[in-house]
């Protein structure tokens, strides 16, 4: 929000009155805005800073709900640029599988919104916006529904799974979630490897994991927080790449390697406790033998 | 108006404080932006009359002086940009097709391109961008006969890929003519077209162009807000407007060396190669009075554009000014 009100309020007072109403009208809005939007959901907003301000529209014909759906008052006429750059990436991701995650899919998405192909120019070249744009749009995707999983276990509707059963089935949907890109998906993750878009990738990647456990039920304060997200973490990036080179019909192999690690990952769990309590065991036994042999060699006695 | 013989060192300082004088004189008042002798010193004028370099003149007559200015420059003013910028400007004209990026397909408008070098690098990207999407939709089709894949090539040979087409709009004739002629030296022959026409009343209907591009061009026009609004007016919805423009340096060391440079060496030059002193005074004069890069940006966003931009060339000598139509 204040990145977009300071691009417009501070100027020099000699400019025409037209530029300080856009900005007075650009403050109402964004006032507005905020009394009256909701908190933002996590994951969507991450990785976007701002809340959506406005500016008038040139063409009322292009109005339609707004993307993050902010409540009956808001005017259909009024667009910011987020929400308009949020519309042009959806309609790009249709044009991936042919296009490729890059610049032209943007623009030929643009294109299909009746926009010039110049609009293109807005992003990246590379293709990192749209590519960021999809993965949190698939995150919010899951956590619409977990939520929905949550609330039948709720009302009694849905039996409440297993920890290892719950995991599995997020991942497993969440991945199914890739399938329509699959083939270019690889190329999306490279991209998301590069130096500037690691911030907004692991942010994303940690959202998503901590969503997951929030719905498994994980409550752990303590380095158990930490361990089992970089658990997930890791069990949903090797999922993912095993996914990429799997041929197998409806990605079996997939699943199979999911359902091994979630197991692994659960006797790792186990076996932890049980070096802790060997252990444990171990050290008092020793203890035990010192103390005898100390009896036996007749050190232990009080002269 | 006062008019300059260029002494060593101090002239450009004595001429502004000439010109100063001179309008506290008629005018009454003067508004200085301190930012040193004459880079930024913007002087207030009557209405109906604007600067021509550091004199001040009717509106009128600045678009006959400018029109004459490069009628006179025309033959020499590719080579006159190469001496001058020491052939940087093919490098600040690279960088604004690349920060372009046009799709096959884009139509652009190239106001005040007279000389065509905005055009042909745009229709160089497009083919090269072309040839790359050829290759890519070939890699995917592994089975394609012999004939199939020379006709992939062959196609569009005739016209540019896409459909890409590009607009050299110019005020003066001199300049176009010089451009066309270039154009069939260099081999560019299609989806090419010259219009003359002023850039504050573009002979062109509404939305129109996807990319409007004014480079070196914007400083002459005698009412750049109406420049802005035409662009904004012939683009279509989510077009882009780019602006490759001269910009104040902010280093104040380097802009020291940048002025002795602008006023000592370049009229020089001008005199030398192209046996025009006056003009390239002119041209060096009309730097300094135009706007630095905030306050166009400003006046860029009050013409519509969002999502305006900015970018410093070599530490600010030169900006690329960048807005949406949305």
């Amino acid at each position: 929000m204040t990145l977009m009100v300071s691009v417009s309020v501070v100027r020099c007072p000699l400019y025409p009155a037209q530029r300080a109403f856009h900005a007075s009208a650009l403050l109402r809005r964004v006032s507005d805005e905020q009394k009256q939007e909701p908190p933002p959901s996590s994951s969507q907003q991450r990785f976007e800073s701002h809340p959506p301000g406005d500016q008038p529209d040139q063409e009322p014909q292009r109005s339609h709900h707004s993307y993050t759906d902010q409540g009956g008052e808001e005017s259909e006429d009024y667009e910011s640029e987020e929400q308009l750059q949020q519309r042009i990436l959806t309609a790009a991701l249709e044009f991936v599988p042919a296009h490729g995650w890059t610049g032209d899919a943007i623009a030929e998405g643009a294109k299909a919104l009746g926009l010039s192909v110049a609009a293109a120019g807005m992003f990246h070249s590379d293709g990192s916006e749209l590519i960021l744009h999809f993965v949190s749009q698939c995150n919010s995707e899951l956590s619409n529904l977990l939520e929905e999983q949550q609330k039948l276990v709720q009302l009694g509707q849905a039996e409440k799974k297993k920890t290892d059963q719950f995991l599995r089935d997020a991942v497993e949907a969440r991945l199914r979630m890739l399938i329509p890109y699959i083939e270019k998906w690889p190329q999306a993750v490279s991209i998301l490897l590069l130096p500037h878009n690691i911030p907004s990738s692991l942010n994303l990647l940690t959202s998503m994991v901590d969503d997951m456990w929030h719905y498994a039920g994980d409550q752990s304060t303590d380095i158990n927080w930490y361990t089992r997200r970089t658990v997930l973490a890791g069990i949903y990036n090797t999922t993912e790449l095993v996914m990429m080179q799997d041929s197998s019909p409806d990605f079996e192999e997939t699943w199979h390697f999911l359902e091994n690690r979630i197991a692994d990952a659960m006797k790792m769990g186990i076996t932890a406790k049980q070096v802790q309590l060997t252990g444990e065991a171990l050290v008092q036994g020793l203890m035990g033998a010192a103390v005898t042999i100390k009896n036996l060699a007749g050190l232990n006695q009080r002269r | 108006s006062a008019k300059f013989t260029p002494l060593p060192k101090m002239a450009a300082s004595i001429g502004a404080v000439v010109c100063r004088a001179l309008h506290s004189r008629r005018h009454g008042k003067f508004l200085s932006i301190g930012r040193g002798l004459f880079s930024g010193a913007r002087c207030l004028v009557a209405e109906g009359e604007t600067h021509f370099g550091f004199q001040t003149v009717s509106e009128t007559e600045k678009g006959e002086k400018v029109y004459h200015v490069f009628e006179s420059v025309a033959k020499k003013y590719d080579i006159m940009n190469d001496s001058m910028s020491l052939g940087i400007h093919r490098l600040w004209k690279d960088i604004l097709l690349h920060q372009m990026n046009p799709y096959p397909g884009t139509q652009l408008l190239d106001v005040a391109g007279g000389t065509g070098d905005i055009a042909f690098r745009f229709i160089n990207y497009v083919r090269s961008q072309w040839e790359h999407q050829i290759r890519q939709k070939l890699k995917s089709h592994q089975n394609l006969s012999w004939q199939e894949i020379s006709k992939s090539y062959q196609e569009e040979e005739l016209k540019l890929p896409g459909g890409s087409q590009v607009v050299v709009c110019d005020i003066n004739k001199e300049m176009l003519k010089v451009g066309k002629q270039k154009a069939q030296h260099l081999g560019y022959s299609e989806g090419l077209s010259w219009v003359v026409g002023n850039a504050e009343e573009l002979p062109f209907n509404d939305s129109k162009f996807d990319v409007y591009t004014i480079a070196f061009g914007i400083r002459n026009v005698t009412h750049i807000d109406q420049a802005l609004q035409e662009a904004y007016r012939v683009l279509k919805p989510g077009g882009r407007f780019l602006c490759l423009e001269f910009s104040q340096v902010n280093n104040p060391l380097f802009s020291r060396l940048y002025d002795l440079y602008s006023f000592q060496v370049i009229p020089v030059l001008g005199e030398i190669i192209a046996g025009d002193w006056k003009s390239y005074q002119y041209l060096v004069e009309s730097i300094r009075h135009f706007p630095a890069q905030e306050e166009f940006k400003a006046m860029i966003e009050d013409a519509g554009f969002l999502k305006v931009e900015y970018r410093n060339l070599t530490s600010g000598i030169v900006a690329i000014h960048s807005g949406f139509k949305l």
